[in-house]
């Protein structure tokens, strides 16, 4: 049934010219493409305005260049229920993850009262999306170079720019796996949650209190990641957790055919101190996952818009099975 | 523990490459810094390491690959990894490493089908981070010699035919695409670029073609290509991108020429907090 849905959406995008005008309405926006931060920004308007029953726009913050930081909020109900996280795009140059985060929107608010697994995992719990967590560093890869990862905060006493948001996490800070240069790509910052895009994440976490699982989407390398980055130490949920990636990727791949390796960040990827997950985790987030989408270097960043779709498409059934875990394993 | 006696080892696992010659002599000249002295097992003797530190595998696979799409010289036919099945490492006392490994191959251009796997075995020596791993490695076949040369003849006469090509900004552009009758010059700038990525591979560093970021050079009017580019190569580990210029001769069939100067990685250790740039130290390399 979806997927006839997905599939008139498709045609519907191939009968239009490719344009810059604002899509009217989410059904005649352009997956297929990628699209600037205002473009994502008004989709996410839209989307609101077409689901003002389920979707509604919080600002956690404003970033270094003073652009706003946007969370969606899915919930049908309740107060202040167990919550899902989501980002994408804090490293802003994995353009596939932004693009995978838009569709996502849509994905929920389509399946939202067809799907019976996902109806059910929305009828008891909340998601919260960032599609855009590094709203400068998008900015720029648009406007100046398209491979800038960090954020874009200046450093006093350097003249290189910008911090690793993803290395200024508050789990093994400053610790080997980031750099304390402020010219390098892994650069952790001045101090944990210098970065006002990390901050603004952490007070709305702790503010919540109720999230049950936190998800952040990057790229590439085709990997599922749980903690830790900073030190090789499993963490305590560690059977459980690699049950649970090892379930997602076969559903991932169950779709395409795409294989991801899955495993602890460590002994995955690579040593990695200040991250994302290993804080949530820490701050007692059970369901930590890093998601490293398409490719395996082929493109790497540059992965074609062609892809998109597929993409999203496999990489949304790995979070259904990671999101019906956690709706059937309270704690 | 292994001591090596013979001044030059065997090359590895059955090996009827008409390029284990070569192979051979990279062996020797990489192993001429290694070997124990005869009668000296405690100088450099080589021991299993069953730990096989993760990631090392897939190093040498990298390295491997890059050498043999670089030795292969057949931008039609360039390989991309698939799978790592399985290998075995040694480590000596200067924490160099041999590693045998078995990986299979795709089609690096599969858009039709990735159905097609070719199997190859490496041997390959780490020497503790610097660069030049050595490499010895043989691959089964993907497609038939002939189709192969009739196919690289196809890309060379299309080449000969593009004109304008200091215009070209970026390959793939920000959105990934890249002009099909383009599609040429990033598989022929790949092939330089593996040749670069060979070379700057260890054990820890390893790397891909981000993007094709200048033509400065297309010269077609003597029989080879003669091509000057920029490429921007990123660096895994580290996550930086490593502008390189290289400049390639080829000719269908022929030994492919590179020459190239990277600007220098930072490791976090060196970096002081100055523009990347500054650093910059020629390592000016060619075969020429």
């Amino acid at each position: 049934m979806i997927e006839d849905v997905q599939s008139l959406l498709d045609e519907e995008q191939e009968q239009m010219f490719a344009s810059q005008s604002r899509a009217r309405s989410t059904n005649t926006f352009n997956y297929a493409t990628y699209h600037t931060l205002e473009e994502i920004y008004d989709f996410i308007d839209t989307l609101v305005a077409e689901y003002p029953q389920l979707v509604s726009k919080l600002q956690i913050g404003s970033s270094y260049e003073g652009r706003p930081i946007y969370v969606l909020k899915f919930s049908t109900g309740g107060n202040n229920r167990p919550a899902i996280w989501i980002d994408s795009g804090i490293h802003s140059r994995e353009w596939i993850t932004q693009a995978s985060g838009v569709w996502f929107a849509k994905k929920i608010t389509q399946d939202y009262g067809r799907d019976r697994a996902f109806t059910a995992v929305l009828d008891n719990m909340d998601i919260f999306l960032e599609i855009v967590t590094n709203p400068d560093g998008f900015a720029f890869t648009h406007s100046k170079n398209r491979l800038w990862r960090k954020t874009r905060s200046l450093t006093s006493g350097s003249t290189c720019v910008g911090a690793d948001a993803n290395r200024n996490w508050d789990a093994g800070f400053g610790k080997a796996g980031a750099s304390s240069s402020p010219c390098s790509e892994t650069y952790h910052g001045k101090y944990a949650n210098s970065e006002v895009e990390v901050k603004s994440v952490v007070n709305f976490v702790k503010d919540h209190g109720n999230f049950k699982a936190f998800i952040s989407i990057h790229s590439y390398s085709q990997l599922l990641l749980y903690p830790y980055g900073y030190k090789t130490e499993a963490p305590a949920d560690k059977a459980e957790l690699d049950q649970v990636a090892k379930s997602a990727v076969e559903a991932l791949a169950s779709l395409y055919g795409t294989k991801f390796k899955y495993g602890s960040i460590i002994t995955t990827i690579y040593q990695a101190s200040g991250g994302s997950i290993d804080w949530s985790y820490n701050q007692g987030i059970k369901y930590s996952f890093t998601f490293e989408l398409r490719d395996t270097g082929s493109y790497g960043f540059l992965l074609p818009a062609s892809q998109i779709i597929p993409t999203a498409q496999e990489t949304w059934l790995a979070l259904l099975t990671i999101m019906e875990h956690v709706l059937n394993h309270p704690y | 523990m292994q001591l090596r006696r013979r001044p030059l080892p065997a090359p590895g696992p059955g090996d009827p490459h008409p390029a284990a010659e070569l192979c051979a002599l990279l062996l020797l000249l990489a192993l001429q810094g290694a070997v124990a002295a005869p009668g000296g097992p405690e100088r450099s003797g080589w021991r299993q390491d069953a730990e096989l530190p993760r990631g090392l595998l897939p190093q040498a696979a990298r390295a491997a690959l890059h050498f043999f799409n670089f030795r292969a010289g057949s931008p039609s036919a360039l390989r991309a990894l698939a799978d790592v099945q399985e290998g075995r490492a040694w480590i000596n006392q200067k924490k160099e490493y041999k590693v045998d490994l078995v990986f299979t191959t795709e089609l690096y251009d599969s858009e039709e089908g990735k159905e097609r796997l070719g199997k190859c075995s490496a041997r390959v020596f780490f020497r503790n981070e610097k660069p030049r791993p050595a490499i010895n490695v043989t691959c089964t076949r993907l497609i038939e010699k002939k189709k192969r040369q009739e196919e690289d003849y196809q890309l060379y006469k299309h080449m000969k035919q593009l004109k304008n090509l200091l215009d070209v900004d970026s390959i793939p552009d920000s959105h990934g695409h890249i002009e099909p009758s383009l599609r040429p010059i990033w598989d022929l700038a790949f092939l330089g670029s593996s040749y670069v990525m060979w070379e700057k591979t260890t054990q820890f560093l390893h790397y891909y073609m981000a993007q094709l970021s200048s033509v400065k050079q297309w010269k077609t009017n003597d029989d080879a290509i003669d091509f000057d580019y920029t490429v921007l190569l990123h660096e895994f580990s580290t996550q930086e991108m490593i502008p390189c210029r290289i400049h390639l001769v080829w000719y269908p069939g022929k030994p492919l020429k590179v020459k190239y100067h990277c600007q220098e990685l930072q490791t976090p250790e060196e970096a002081s907090g100055t523009e990347a740039a500054s650093a910059v130290a020629p390592a000016e390399l060619n075969n020429f």
